[in-house]
């Protein structure tokens, strides 16, 4: 699907594997091109994607780092397809954790 | 090597404006400094709630406030009224602070200069004089090495950690190109992301002031009851779509770029070194008093990037705001300056986002007034309290 059929997200940095919905919602079954970053990547979307929510731009693996800025933004919980909805039900954070002091969060990387 | 037209001062420093301060030592002076203000053509005056009953720590901030804002190279010259002798802050204690910017500085004291009325008086005699002599001044050719480019974000939006801050970080970068200077605050805005600028800092005694910053300000909040970071992200930044505090710390400090980090410096705290690159500094998220910490430190331009839309002014700072949400620039257009919304439809890079950001910003330092200078909004001089009022 080409042009102004396709819906966009947003892609921040050009290793990122997620995408932000800014321009416009996303429903399951949509083909979603990025602006930003990632112009060559097309994925479809396996849930709804709400403003400002993100969706996994490749396969994430359980325990792999979510990417977006080029940056960590916590790691999957489970394994992530390719289209699916990505936040707090399949991401969780490596800082602000109670079991994890922001010390040794620090010199464990 | 870019250069921009600026006022240079006795001590080297390089303004980007020319103002006449009538800076208030204590809040009992407020009204003297308005009326004078009133009068004089192009007069600025600096009030506030301070400079009375404060425990002295919590004075010696505000003591560097008040001197770093007149000493910010935008001040031509500088009139300072007070009440009384405050112990550690009379009028007197002030200038000496300033005076080794040899910029023009006049006291005067309500009480000694015999009451309001003979205060007003004389301040404003000196404040014309003042006006007169700085308006003689005309800008030169300095290089764009000389400018300490601050930066802030509020009222964020989905939009400000994709679009505005990372822009505005690369537009920090081109300054940097030039030998300029870039100055981050807010340290609450770093927690969750430590390690992102840690990485950067120049040596390792930054990288653990940076922590100690940041547990500070945890510890602080704490002991009002608020556990800061146990509450991140909110229940709306979850509902807007951000999963993690390191996603939404990041979207926050993306507003520098990837250059070293120099020197960390305590509130309102001039930096010591002059290498181009970035410079960080403690204080609180809130966007008054964190702006005029920057201003206090030297800072001649801000960039305050805003997803809502935000009135910040600061009286002596030119604040350019920068924001990535179109529906708040269309609605804020007498407010918001720079629109870098174009990325999300593919119009602009981010890339292009950043220079469209330094453009503006060297304009804004050849003497191009922002919407709020433009307004005379200056709503954002705030002094940040370490202690009781007692």
């Amino acid at each position: 699907m080409k042009g102004s059929q396709m819906k966009k997200v947003f892609v921040v940095y050009a290793t990122d594997n997620v995408g932000t919905a800014v321009l416009e919602p996303i429903r399951a079954g949509d083909h979603v091109g990025c602006n930003g970053e990632r112009s060559d990547l097309e994925v479809i979307a396996l849930d709804e994607i709400a403003y400002g929510h993100k969706i996994a731009l490749m396969d994430i693996a359980q325990g792999d780092t979510v990417l977006k800025y080029g940056l960590s933004i916590g790691s999957a919980t489970r394994d992530i397809k390719e289209g699916e909805h990505v936040h707090a039900h399949n991401v969780e954070s490596n800082r602000g954790r109670g079991d994890l002091s922001e010390r040794s969060a620090v010199t464990a990387e | 090597m870019s250069e921009f037209l600026g006022f240079r001062r006795p001590n080297g420093d390089v303004g980007i404006r020319n103002h006449l301060l009538i800076l208030s030592g204590t809040v009992y002076a407020n009204g003297v400094c308005e009326r004078v203000a009133d009068t004089i053509h192009g007069a600025v005056p600096i009030t506030h709630a301070n400079g009375r009953c404060q425990v002295a720590p919590d004075l010696r901030v505000t003591r560097r406030f008040l001197a770093g804002t007149a000493m910010n190279p935008n001040v031509g010259a500088v009139v300072i009224i007070d009440h009384f002798k405050e112990e550690g802050m009379t009028a007197e204690d002030l200038a000496d602070d300033i005076a080794p910017t040899g910029k023009p500085i006049a006291t005067v004291n309500i009480r000694g200069d015999g009451g309001f009325i003979s205060a007003v008086d004389k301040a404003t005699r000196y404040a014309q004089d003042f006006a007169r002599q700085i308006s003689l001044q005309a800008r030169e050719a300095a290089p764009m090495s000389q400018i300490l480019f601050g930066t802030e974000c509020g009222t964020s939006d989905t939009t400000s950690g994709l679009a505005s801050n990372p822009a505005n970080g690369l537009a920090g970068e081109l300054l940097i190109a030039q030998g300029g200077r870039m100055l981050m605050a807010e340290c609450t805005e770093w927690m969750g992301c430590e390690n992102w600028l840690t990485d950067k800092a120049a040596n390792p005694a930054i990288a653990e002031a940076i922590l100690a910053g940041v547990q500070h300000m945890e510890a602080r909040a704490l002991a009002s009851g608020e556990d800061i970071r146990g509450s991140q992200p909110t229940g709306d930044n979850m509902a807007g779509g951000l999963t993690t505090i390191e996603e939404k710390s990041m979207g926050a400090v993306k507003k520098i770029g990837d250059s070293p980090i120099i020197e960390y410096l305590e509130i309102a705290e001039a930096p010591s070194k002059t290498e181009p690159g970035n410079y960080v500094m403690y204080g609180p998220g809130m966007g008054a008093e964190s702006i005029s910490s920057m201003a206090a430190a030297g800072c001649q331009v801000l960039t305050f990037c805003t997803g809502g839309g935000h009135t910040s002014n600061h009286p002596i700072m030119p604040t350019i705001k920068v924001t990535g949400n179109r529906q708040s620039f269309e609605l804020m257009r007498d407010t918001v300056d720079v629109d870098v919304s174009g990325v999300f439809t593919g119009d602009i890079t981010l890339a292009e986002g950043g220079q469209i950001v330094y453009d503006e910003v060297e304009r804004v330092c050849n003497g191009y007034l922002t919407k709020s200078e433009a307004l005379r909004d200056n709503n954002s001089f705030a002094i940040h309290r370490v202690g009781p009022s007692i």
